[in-house]
């Protein structure tokens, strides 16, 4: 009865979100001020019923209701009860429904928050959102249903959750994910409402700031998680394997990076409008794309769902209407647009347009590695892959170029610059970075060329960045003065050093770690980057739903006991799989990292060793990242925007313009 | 004129796009044409599985239409296909096997040559014994210049030793009728 309730709540989400898609535009091209009044409070129905919707599924999943495919097919009597919850997105119909409770969130998010916003504008914002919905619930009610049942003959127990998703990292993961992808809609609805409307000012970019940085924090949380998981869960030490469907979250992280610093620009000195909008349709159109790849089956990776042409289908045809039609009122409208401020080669709107230019570059490369091998094959030219080493290469090229400028951009002024006064501090920046780096490269035993370089480029933007602090402040730094930063301010600051420090973690250990494959006996003892590690034994131990071998490992440095790793394997009894969970001692400079293989006849046991160093920082600079994001959100000129009426705060806008 | 093809650059690079992605979708991405294909073998000198006093190389297979079947004891989805390849046998195709051993890893020591015999001879004793002759590929490096992904896998060589058909996974009677059956007739008639 719940589930029918569940199933019901979905149907009318729908038809609130049909009526919110055309209600509200409808109010706001004809002036309908009772029509777009209607606009909120069908943006709360929506949300409430897609709660409710996704409230009876996790019921379906807590209470065991096997008689549920979904549910079946992704839980188990066994399963604790933690995950039963967190089973609800762990397969495809109901990862949706997760996506569309996001969309509801963000949706009535936008609702709440936009009371400065002009009515027709918020109107027709509400209405766009209501559009991709439409498509959305159509898609999971018709394509992938997850309430359907399984009547009369339901098993009496699950298939059990994929073991794989067991894990801390897997609970938050998707979520915070698709709270970045559907995030950026937001920024996407912003765009082509401002398109429609032909209002194109700078006003729109102002508004849709704080979304966009909302949505990139969450995407940067999202991908730091799955980062993380991958490393404790699949047993091989790796943080980043260029699978597609990791690119597939990659592409619209680098768009909104761009979208985020165009905004910036556009809101500030009313340039590159037509470039800003064709971003934020790009961020939200590779989410999209990020989401076929995943859902389709059109690639091989590791990521995907069972893959069916019928839903790819449906994705697709989602897919060329939201994008298509927004590429072309981007065409006929785009030309009607044009830039009035004027600046110089050597100016901070410059060194933005090379930001957004190389970060265009690598969402390229990411998208051309990552489609190449469909394409190439669907000319009949062959099967080619496309691997680590060319993303390596080619982001080792564009991340020079991007960091120098990561370095002078936030120094220089708007509208003009002269380099000379720039000349000292960048030299200085320079020779405190590449004597830092050669230092921390000594402290490792061997220098690679490619670390060296690394950490410099890390350092460059410390340094530039503390440089950039103090040019604001004046010559006496005190901690007053500090405190009088705008918060968005500091948002760029803590961005900027994330990026640094994960930058530092990336350079580091995916060139100074060392890993050995070994076979060891009980109390046999392996060196391995000046640490010891000593075998113990494989004892065997059992959890809630799986049977697990735990070896145990002592690690000595210097004779010194540093500590006790215990490296697990799990048997899943009811899909038959085996997982590893691997023992880590994490640590700022290193982490010491063990995974168990198979045993062999004569008792002995596969191990991987891997001393990472530094591996750490990669995330810690992520999150920081996604900190710098909150912060800017939190700034005071986006609340005040909340409160004043908007002919003051256009004033206002117009002020920061002129001054900045 | 000029600036409305400027701004609908976008739009037509995504159409495209849009069109790979939909013919994308009706095709196995796991699926690799072999770029062997209408080559000659690449050259071997391998020695028998069971016996290492004989050789062979390209020559040994000229003359006749063969398969070559990558397998291996440790191989499920082999001892389904077993059966099959008996049976095509016995129908008068040639089968050679390539013998992958998974176990020879040299992180973690060598598996004795002479259990990797006993092995042999228990599973072809047990399912049937499709095979002229066997060549073991040591350290699985021929396996490396034809391409090979995993176990099993099947070529098709002609007469005169070229490579006509590469076949991933196992092969029974569906794939054989409608992949190899008319190219192998064919080629027995040259």
């Amino acid at each position: 009865m719940i589930v029918e309730l569940g199933h019901f709540s979905l149907l009318l989400a729908l038809l609130l979100s049909m009526l919110l898609a055309v209600y509200s535009i409808w109010g706001a091209q004809t002036g309908n001020i009772t029509l777009m009044e209607t606009a909120k409070p069908l943006a709360f129905g929506v949300f409430l019923f897609t709660a409710v919707s996704y409230g009876c599924l996790t019921y379906a999943f807590v209470t065991n209701d096997f008689s549920l495919i979904y549910v079946a097919s992704n839980s188990n009597s066994q399963l604790p009860i933690h995950y039963r919850v967190t089973a609800v997105w762990g397969g495809h119909e109901g990862s949706f429904l997760l996506w569309l409770l996001m969309s509801s969130v963000w949706t009535t998010a936008v609702a709440v928050f936009s009371r400065g916003i002009p009515l027709p504008m918020v109107s027709r914002v509400l209405s766009v959102l209501g559009m991709i919905a439409i498509g959305f619930y159509l898609y999971v009610l018709i394509a992938s249903n997850p309430f359907e049942r399984l009547l009369p003959f339901y098993p009496v127990d699950g298939r059990d959750l994929n073991p794989l998703l067991q894990d801390f990292g897997m609970i938050i993961h998707p979520p915070l994910l698709y709270m970045g992808y559907v995030g950026f809609s937001v920024a996407f609805a912003f765009a082509v409402a401002a398109l429609i409307s032909g209002q194109l000012d700078s006003t729109w970019a102002r508004w849709s700031r704080p979304w966009t940085i909302a949505a990139w924090s969450f995407l940067t949380v999202g991908i730091a998680l799955g980062s993380w998981w991958a490393y404790n869960e699949l047993g091989w030490g790796g943080w980043w394997f260029w699978d597609p469907v990791e690119n597939a979250s990659f592409m619209p992280w680098l768009a909104g990076t761009a979208l985020m610093h165009s905004l910036a620009v556009t809101e500030k000195r009313k340039l590159f409008k037509a470039w800003t909008v064709l971003l934020a349709i790009t961020a939200f159109s590779l989410s999209l794309l990020g989401t076929f790849l995943v859902r389709s089956g059109v690639i091989v990776s590791v990521h995907s769902f069972a893959s069916d042409p019928q839903r790819g289908l449906f994705i697709l045809g989602l897919l060329v209407l939201v994008v298509g039609a927004s590429l072309l009122l981007f065409a006929l409208r785009a030309p009607e647009l044009r830039s009035s401020g004027r600046y110089q080669l050597m100016s901070r709107e410059v060194m933005l347009v090379g930001n957004n230019i190389l970060l265009s570059a690598a969402t390229l490369v990411v998208l051309l590695g990552t489609l190449l091998p469909l394409i190439h094959k669907e000319l009949g030219l062959g099967s080619i892959s496309v691997g680590q080493p060319f993303f390596n290469q080619m982001f080792t090229y564009l991340i020079i170029p991007f960091v120098f400028l990561m370095g002078v951009g936030p120094l220089s002024r708007w509208k003009k610059q002269s380099p000379a006064t720039l000349k000292n501090q960048l030299l200085a920046a320079f020779f405190v970075a590449i004597s830092c780096a050669l230092l921390i490269s000594f402290s490792f035993d061997q220098i690679a060329y490619i670390a060296v370089l690394g950490a410099t480029l890390s350092i460059w933007i410390l340094v530039s960045t503390i440089q950039e602090i103090k040019q604001r402040l004046g010559n006496n730094i005190s901690v007053v003065k500090l405190a009088d930063l705008t918060r968005s301010h500091w948002g760029m600051v803590l961005g900027h050093v994330g990026f640094a420090i994960a930058l530092m973690g990336i350079a580091l250990t995916s060139n100074y770690s060392e890993q050995k494959d070994v076979r060891m006996a009980p109390n046999e003892k392996v060196e391995l980057a000046g640490y010891e590690f000593e075998f113990l034994g494989v004892t065997s131990a059992n959890g809630p739903n799986y049977s697990a071998s735990l070896g145990r490992l002592n690690v000595y440095k210097q004779g010194e006991l540093q500590v006790n790793l215990t490296a697990e394997k799990r048997f899943y009894p009811v899909q038959r799989t085996v997982m590893t969970e691997a023992g880590i001692d994490a640590g700022i400079t290193r982490d010491l990292y063990v995974a168990i293989g198979e045993q062999f006849s004569n008792g002995d046991w596969a191990l991987r060793l891997y001393v990472k160093p530094f591996v750490r920082w990669i995330w810690a600079g992520a999150f920081l990242m996604a900190f710098g994001g909150i912060l800017s959100i939190a700034d005071k000129r986006y609340r005040i925007a909340k409160h004043s009426s908007t002919a003051v705060r256009q004033k206002e806008a117009q002020a920061v313009g002129v001054t900045q | 004129m000029k600036k409305v093809a400027v701004f609908a650059l976008p739009l037509g690079v995504f159409l495209l796009a849009a069109v790979f992605l939909w013919r994308g979708l009706y095709s196995n991405p796991a699926e690799r044409r072999s770029s062997l294909i209408d080559k000659p073998l690449p050259n071997f000198n391998l020695v028998d599985v069971m016996n290492e006093s004989i050789r062979y190389t390209p020559e040994s297979l000229l003359g006749d239409v063969n398969l070559i079947n990558v397998w291996g004891t440790w191989c499920q989805t082999c001892a389904v296909e077993l059966p099959f390849l008996t049976k095509l046998k016995e129908q008068g195709v040639g089968v050679v096997g390539l013998y992958h051993e998974l176990d020879d890893d040299p992180s973690f020591g060598i598996k004795p040559i002479t259990n990797i015999r006993e092995e042999v001879a228990v599973m072809l004793n047990n399912l049937g014994n499709p095979y002229k002759f066997n060549m073991l590929d040591v350290n699985r490096a021929y396996s490396f210049d034809l391409g090979v992904t995993g176990a099993p896998e099947t070529f098709l060589i002609d007469k005169k030793g070229y490579v006509r058909l590469h076949h991933i996974g196992d092969l029974n009677q569906r794939v054989w009728q409608s992949k190899f059956a008319r190219l192998y007739n064919e080629l027995e008639a040259e």
